[in-house]
């Protein structure tokens, strides 16, 4: 059995590039809603 | 006035319209023939590969029939501005619902026959002999087809992007459909009887039920404003 | 400390011990070798999917039950999760399946299941971007997403017994049976971990949603 290496680091690889993303994403986006004016005021 | 009236009535105003106008109807018989063209050409001349994909080619025709037709079921609601109406008749809404289906399994059922028919004549296929059996499949399948697919309609009418949003919502779900149905029209097709495809008749009969009763529980929320 | 990011630390952690555990604790496979250690991103994203399309059908039934805007930002934020994690789970098995089956794809039940479950939930967020009116994108994506998990186990029927008719023989699951003991701990920590990191993301994407609504 070949040690295929290649295909895990392939996954994990992807894997964190993915969930690390979302992350970055999330951070985007939370960064761009705290940066709008809040005088904006609650919906009712 | 009574539930299975008032659906009768959306049902009747459909028909109407539909009958002074013919257009729709028109239109999608004419696009069959044109689907008829569109399979031959794109499988060639082999009959051997075409009478094999045949079941396939049957549902697909009348999925991508069915993606036209359905997909307007609500249009002349909506240019006509009797959304409203619709939204402010009194009594469950589900019966507007039961109205529009009915209407839809009829069309459908009309776009059926007509491509059963002409698959038969132009890819001279014998489809008559397994007629009744096949007939009690395509209904069943086409009960599912329209339930999800009016509901989704309804859903899309006043959505951005609606032609493209009711495909990529309706597929999905009708993969079972789909699956069940070709799987037993090509069991019919190749001579075996009823008994044979039990399980996926029994399959289609439980997903229809669940499509009609979620589109019967849900639609009052789809036709809010 | 919120506990938002007490989660997140908890789910790097979590992910860490995973790590080690699928690299240092759990051994080299005897049959598949290397390439099972896949497994421990595979089954904990389809596990983490289930989980985050249950929520989606809480939340969706829950929306149209109450009209509680917090239910719909819970089902619009697990579907988007359900999406990542659905998306992740095929990845992974395809490349798994590669080296261990000669095939990136095959259209076996399991996969072909998650393939559809994956269009119907990306059709799910699809229809949420095109609805700008709160209480409509609810509503609408509430009867998608009750729909789209009703229609799960229909799916998961009509694929195996279509299955069946071209393919007869048994495919090779993911998980070697029977389980190594230290291999079912290497799955049962990624596993946490992954539920852990979901939590976490699912209280940032909520919180998200709520601020968005605020403006």
């Amino acid at each position: 059995m070949p040690a295929n290496w290649g295909y895990v680091i392939a996954a994990y690889g992807i894997a964190a590039v993915a969930l690390f993303g979302y992350w970055r994403h999330l951070a985007r986006r939370a960064r761009a809603v705290a940066a709008r004016p809040a005088a904006k005021g609650r919906r009712a | 006035m009574s539930y299975a009236r008032r659906a009768w009535i959306i049902l009747w105003k459909d028909f109407l319209v539909e009958r002074r106008s013919k257009e729709q109807l028109n239109a999608l018989l004419f696009f069959c023939l044109l689907l008829l063209f569109l399979f031959q050409f794109a499988l060639g001349p082999d009959r051997e590969r075409l009478a094999a994909a045949l079941p396939g080619l049957l549902w697909l025709g009348f999925i991508l029939a069915g993606l036209l037709g359905l997909g307007r079921s609500f249009l002349a609601e909506r240019e006509n501005d009797c959304w409203e109406g619709l939204r402010l008749s009194p009594g469950d809404k589900s019966a507007i619902y039961v109205g529009k289906l009915a209407g839809n399994c009829v069309l459908m059922a009309v776009v059926e026959i007509i491509l059963v028919v002409l698959f038969g004549v132009f890819y001279d296929v014998d489809l008559w002999t397994p007629a009744a059996p096949l007939a009690l499949v395509l209904a069943i399948g086409t009960v599912g087809l329209a339930a999800v697919g009016t509901l989704f309609a309804a859903m899309t009418t006043h959505v951005r992007a609606r032609e493209l949003l009711f495909p990529v919502l309706l597929l999905p779900v009708q993969v079972p459909v789909l699956l069940a149905t070709v799987s037993a029209t090509q069991a019919l097709l190749l001579g075996q009887p009823l008994a044979d495809v039990a399980h996926w008749l029994k399959l289609l009969v439980g997903a229809d039920l669940v499509y009609v009763t979620i589109g019967l529980l849900t639609f009052e929320f789809v036709l809010e404003a | 400390m919120t506990i938002t990011r007490i989660l997140g630390w908890l789910a790097a952690i979590g992910l860490i011990a995973g790590l080690a555990a699928g690299f240092g604790y759990a051994p080299r496979e005897a049959i598949q070798g290397n390439v099972q250690r896949i497994m421990y991103l595979h089954v904990p994203s389809v596990l983490t999917s289930y989980l985050a399309f249950g929520l989606v059908l809480i939340g969706s039934i829950a929306y149209l039950a109450t009209r509680r805007a917090g239910w719909d930002r819970l089902a619009g934020a697990a579907g988007e999760l359900g999406v990542l994690f659905t998306g992740l789970t095929i990845v992974t098995g395809s490349i798994w399946g590669k080296p261990t089956w000669g095939t990136w794809w095959t259209w076996d039940a399991r996969l072909t299941s998650t393939a559809v479950l994956f269009c119907v939930y990306v059709g799910y967020l699809l229809l949420r971007s095109l609805i700008e009116d709160p209480d409509a994108r609810g509503r609408y994506a509430a009867v998608v997403g009750v729909l789209g998990a009703v229609n799960i186990p229909i799916v998961h029927f009509s694929v195996k017994w279509w299955r069946a008719l071209h393919q007869p023989s048994t495919i090779l699951g993911p998980e070697p049976s029977p389980i190594d003991p230290a291999i079912g701990l290497a799955l049962f920590v990624n596993w946490i971990a992954f539920t852990l990191l979901f939590v976490y993301f699912l209280s940032r994407r909520m919180e998200i949603a709520r601020r968005e609504e605020q403006m």
